[in-house]
């Protein structure tokens, strides 16, 4: 160029320079997501700047914790962690189907497309397959009591693909009865209510359900009671302890009488309040065995604790906000913010609470609750990166769940979606639309097809032989997935292999358009401000 | 870098700095090269003749020492894979207290076994099948090697408790353990409460004092303070204490108080009101028959000053946690600050206080003769600095095996005869299965092979005769035979009286496993920049250079 129009550091890319870029990154994001697909996917393991260790399966997990710095793969990414926000699960299928999109999009520019073209076939593609999905979706009842087996069957066919199949399956329960323990009828699920809290101890397979709340601290008084049956609990959000007045404040004595007789003015005020909780604890436990808990938002200071110690009351102070209104749920009663008109209606009820002391940190148990409405997913493990990899597989675990039972319908997972509605593009869609859109939807089809690809690339099996069996038998008429072991079509529903349909919908309603976006670039300008340093 | 010379690829798109490894070559095998090298490092401080490190860490401190747990934490390593080991080994440690050796070196084994087995040709998700099935084959044989009638034991018995401690502390103080020992045992039954689950590790203290020798250790039921008393008075007997966690001093508001004063009468006025006040309150505190003040915090001039007069004597304790330990030793209950009246209910009772000097230290011996389950304290005795600390690492592991063997108390040969078995099992159990995962689970036994020849090679003997041998006896049926290491020969365990404790060997079975096949698992590593701030010190001798 003769004449710079440009600053002369900015960079400039047209055309299909462009276009090779976005499909470049694309396929590179793909190629790095690609072997952690499915159950028998690989880790990864991440090393933090610190030199922390972080190991996943993940594919969120994974694009949060990549520094990425290409703009396209930032675009992808950003996708994915849409994807992830909205139904939990499916990031790694969602950038894989990108990649594959744009792969599939390649081939037919260099042949000579124009990429408007592929674009409008892609939106035709996108809608008949939404419409497949829900003629091809297999609709779960989800009346009171939901059929526990087929939530079951989808968290399985989550967790195995973030952990390991043993520990799956026993997560499996974990997350299913904890997401119908906060289940409300008639009111959407609230997953906070669930609480994952972590202790590390023992081994991951002892991770399990509390049916009640674990605290993360315990009560700071060394005369407490460690561990106490049949109690009351109060739920409180009320400081007892001395605050410091607003404005500036100072006594003035001429004796040291007058100073004793101040020293007690400044703290009648929370002792009264204490005195007022020792009150109602003698009313409801009069004569019985009894315990009472305190357990308190705000502070509560030494002089207080002790006189709460010496009434025998437990008290936990600087409870957390969530924990709250968690406590409430699960024991009953209600949270109070005064002391001032306490009665026995605001307490909750708890069969045992206990303290855990592991090395220097206290873990509060409160259990045998009545009618828990919410509980606490205990995970446990030997260590951090372990604990940090389970987390996440029981967020996703939680997520399905209740995308199932909101969605009331799941689909047929192990690849026998995609291939179906391969099929259906190819032969039913395909036919009834006119001039070149046509080879959009066939690239789309294709596309499709990456996720059996990618399941039978990373268990090791050819992958041409099981796209052609896989696609025989739908020919055939039957609905087949993939078996991980042998490479053989396997029916999902036998085999109890289901994915949410949530995820399902988003990832075919958000993977077109974002490739549609990056296929329409056609000039890349990246300002001249030097980001990098100057090599 | 411009945008037009992108490299395809993941490269390309990370920040700079960053490093990808990933596939077999790059990412599984120099993991496990890291890891074999770490556990080279370690396995040389195996059992009791095992050679002791000298580590210096980043603030010079000087450890001597073959602990691995010890050894491990200080030496910063950066590997992330070797790191995994690291934590298993960590989690050992806290889990049980004793055997994070045990777990490294023989997980660095099993990862060297599988390295070999990739060599070959085998798939990492094989061997990882193939591991996990024989760790819990491993774990049956475990069971059944468990010495019969050895679930029951009573944990009072002090020789019972030296038998199966005696492995533990031998590790790490050999040649001493006769002494150390029954010290160890000797405490932690004072200690143990009528329910022996409840064993608190807290309760065993250990107070090292330089000077003199391991045959001046004794231990001390009661606390060994460091420090002397505040007052005049050195030495009390039969007393009964008070406990305040606040200080002994004039009380004050928390709003700040200005003492308002119009004359010279009143000035003087305010001191004798204020003195009177103090007299009121140690009174108080003598009238109730106390004649020991413990203070958490500061004591006043004015309130020591009234305290000699009473004949108090006081003592400061500045840590919160020493100070509930003195509470408990004591059985008193801790006031928050002098009150009016003490009641009798709070106050603690000791046999005696005595301020001792114990080799140019002065320190504060409070005994509690009476009080069944308080607190002991092992009080240990050598030249330096560095010898302390590794018999204060050696009673460590022994109290944790004592807390170890009140929840389980199973105990199995020890001397590598287990070990033996499980390579012997193993391999019997390899040629029983049919697939690819035979290969591994025969070298999951084989490695187990380490264990005695790493004993023996560390004891000087010929590893290979004494292995063949062991195979010998323990095909013969005799599978509690071990290494005799001062005779160099094999022995029935029984009539050494060598043995461990079936948790230990669980827990380090299980975490090495798990650790080796989380490494197993990974294929593709990715590091982010290190972060910035001060430089990194030069790297430690003996890590993978590879960061």
């Amino acid at each position: 160029m003769s004449v710079r129009v440009l600053n002369p550091n900015a960079e400039v890319l047209n055309k299909s320079a462009a276009l090779h870029m976005n499909i470049n990154a694309a396929k590179g994001l793909q190629d790095v997501l690609k072997s952690n697909l499915g159950p028998k996917g690989t880790i990864k393991m991440l090393v933090g700047g610190a030199g922390d260790i972080k190991l996943t399966k993940d594919g969120n997990t994974l694009l949060k914790e990549m520094q990425i710095q290409n703009p396209t793969a930032i675009m992808i990414a950003r996708t994915a962690v849409a994807q992830d926000d909205i139904s939990g699960d499916g990031t790694t299928s969602t950038v894989i189907f990108i990649g594959e999109l744009m792969k599939q999009a390649e081939r037919c520019i260099d042949e000579g497309m124009h990429p408007r073209v592929l674009v409008d076939g892609f939106e035709i593609a996108k809608k008949a397959t939404l419409q497949f999905l829900e003629k091809f979706k297999t609709p779960v009842v989800m009346g009171d009591e939901p059929d526990k087996e087929t939530l079951k069957m989808v968290a399985r066919t989550t967790l195995r693909t973030k952990l390991y199949e043993d520990l799956a399956d026993q997560l499996t329960d974990i997350v299913v009865n904890s997401v119908l323990c906060v289940r409300k009828p008639e009111e959407a699920i609230d997953l906070f209510m669930v609480e994952i809290m972590h202790m590390r101890h023992k081994f991951d397979v002892d991770t399990r359900l509390v049916e009640g709340l674990v605290l993360d601290h315990g009560s700071r008084h060394p005369d407490m009671k460690r561990r106490a049956e049949n109690c009351h609990i109060l739920t409180c959000n009320v400081s007892l302890e001395y605050e410091k007045s607003e404005i500036n404040a100072g006594f003035f004595y001429s004796n040291a009488e007058q100073r004793e007789a101040m020293v007690a003015a400044e703290r009648r005020s929370v002792d009264e309040r204490v005195r007022k909780i020792i009150e109602l604890k003698n009313k409801v436990c009069n004569g019985t065995e009894d315990n009472f808990v305190v357990i308190n938002q705000k502070g509560i200071d030494p002089p207080s604790l002790d006189l709460l110690a010496r009434a025998g009351i437990v008290a936990l102070r600087r409870a957390k906000r969530r924990n709250m209104e968690r406590l409430v749920l699960a024991c009953g009663g209600e949270a109070v913010n005064s002391v001032d008109d306490l009665t026995p209606d605001c307490l909750g009820w708890a069969g045992l609470v206990y303290e855990h002391v592991l090395g220097e940190e206290k873990y509060t148990f409160v259990e045998n609750v009545k009618h828990p409405n919410s509980c606490t997913i205990l995970i446990k493990g030997p260590n951090d990166h372990t604990i940090a990899q389970i987390k996440d597989a029981v967020r996703d675990g939680l997520r399905a769940v209740k995308n199932t039972i909101e969605d009331g319908a799941v689909v047929r997972g192990a690849g026998a979606f995609e291939v179906a509605a391969r099929q259906h593009l190819v032969n039913e869609v395909k036919k009834t639309i006119k001039g070149r859109a046509q080879l959009g939807v066939q690239a789309f089809a294709d596309a499709l097809l990456i996720v059996p690809k990618t399941l039978a690339e990373n268990s090791g099996l050819d992958t041409q032989d099981v796209i052609i069996s896989l696609t025989g038998e739908h020919d055939n008429g039957n609905v087949v997935g993939l078996n991980q072991h042998t490479g053989d079509p396997i029916d999902p529903q036998m085999e109890g292999i289901f994915d949410n349909y949530a995820v399902k919908r988003q990832i075919i309603n958000s993977g077109p358009v974002i490739a549609s976006q990056l296929l329409l670039v056609d000039e890349v300008i990246r300002a001249g401000r030097n980001m990098r340093k100057p090599s | 870098m411009g945008l037009q010379t992108q490299p395809y690829g993941i490269q390309g798109m990370l920040k700079e700095g960053h490093k990808h490894l990933s596939g077999l070559d790059e990412a599984v095998v120099k993991n496990i090269d890291a890891c074999k090298q770490l556990s080279t490092i370690t396995r040389t401080s195996l059992g009791p003749n095992g050679m002791n490190k000298m580590v210096i860490n980043h603030l010079d401190k000087l450890f001597v020492t073959s602990d691995t747990a010890t050894i491990v934490n200080e030496l910063e390593i950066q590997h992330p894979a070797a790191k995994i080991l690291v934590l298993a080994g960590k989690a050992q440690q806290e889990e049980i207290g004793d055997g994070a050796n045990l777990v490294v070196s023989l997980a660095g084994e099993l990862l060297q076994g599988a390295e070999e087995l990739i060599r070959m040709g085998l798939h990492p998700s094989d061997i990882i099948i193939g591991y996990t099935k024989a760790s819990n084959k491993a774990v049956e044989i475990l069971e059944g090697l468990a010495e019969e009638g050895s679930d029951t034991m009573d944990v009072r018995n002090k020789v019972e408790v030296i038998l199966r401690m005696k492995a533990a502390v031998a590790s790490k103080q050999y040649g001493q353990e006769d002494i150390l020992c029954p010290l160890i045992a000797d405490a932690c039954i004072q200690v143990c409460p009528k329910n022996p689950m409840n064993f608190n590790v807290d309760n065993v203290r250990v107070a090292k004092l330089l000077g003199g020798g391991l045959h001046n250790c004794t231990t001390v039921r009661g606390m060994v303070l460091k420090g002397d008393t505040v007052g005049s008075i050195k030495r009390i007997e039969k007393a009964k204490v008070v406990v305040i966690a606040g200080g002994v001093d004039t009380t004050a508001t928390e709003t700040k108080g200005t003492v308002l004063i119009h004359s010279a009468e009143q000035l003087e006025n305010y001191a004798k009101t204020e003195e009177a006040k103090v007299e009121e309150l140690i009174k108080a505190v003598a009238d109730s028959g106390a004649k020991v003040i413990v203070s958490g915090a500061a004591v006043g001039e004015m309130a020591l000053h009234f305290c000699e007069r009473y004949k108090i004597m006081v003592l400061k304790i500045g840590s919160k946690f020493e100070l509930r330990r003195f509470c408990r030793t004591t059985g008193a209950i801790a006031l928050l600050k002098l009150g009016s009246a003490v009641n009798p209910d709070d106050l603690g009772y000791v046999d005696s206080i005595s301020v001792e000097e114990i080799g140019g230290a002065r320190v504060t011996v409070v005994r509690n003769e009476q009080g069944g389950n308080s607190v002991t304290t092992v009080l240990l005795r050598a030249s330096t600095d560095s010898i302390l600390d590794d018999l204060e690492r050696a009673v460590d592991d022994g109290v944790n095996t004592y807390k170890a063997l009140c929840r389980d108390s199973r105990i199995v040969p020890g001397a590598a005869a287990t070990e033996i078995e499980f390579a012997r099992k193993l391999k019997e159990f390899s040629f029983t299965e049919t697939g690819l995962d035979q290969y591994a689970i025969a070298k999951f036994g084989e490695s187990f092979e380490m264990v005695p020849k790493t004993l023996a090679e560390n004891a000087g003997l010929n590893a290979m005769e004494i292995i063949s041998s062991l195979y010998a006896e323990h095909s013969c049926g005799n599978v509690k035979v071990g290494i005799d290491l001062q005779e160099g020969a094999c022995k029935d365990v029984s009539t050494l009286n060598i043995w461990d404790l079936y948790v230990t060997k669980f827990h380090a079975l299980k975490y090495a496993a798990d650790a080796v096949c989380t490494v197993l698992r990974v294929d593709q590593i990715i590091m982010s920049k290190p972060a910035g701030g001060p430089g990194r010190r030069d790297q430690p001798a003996g890590m993978d250079n590879e960061d």
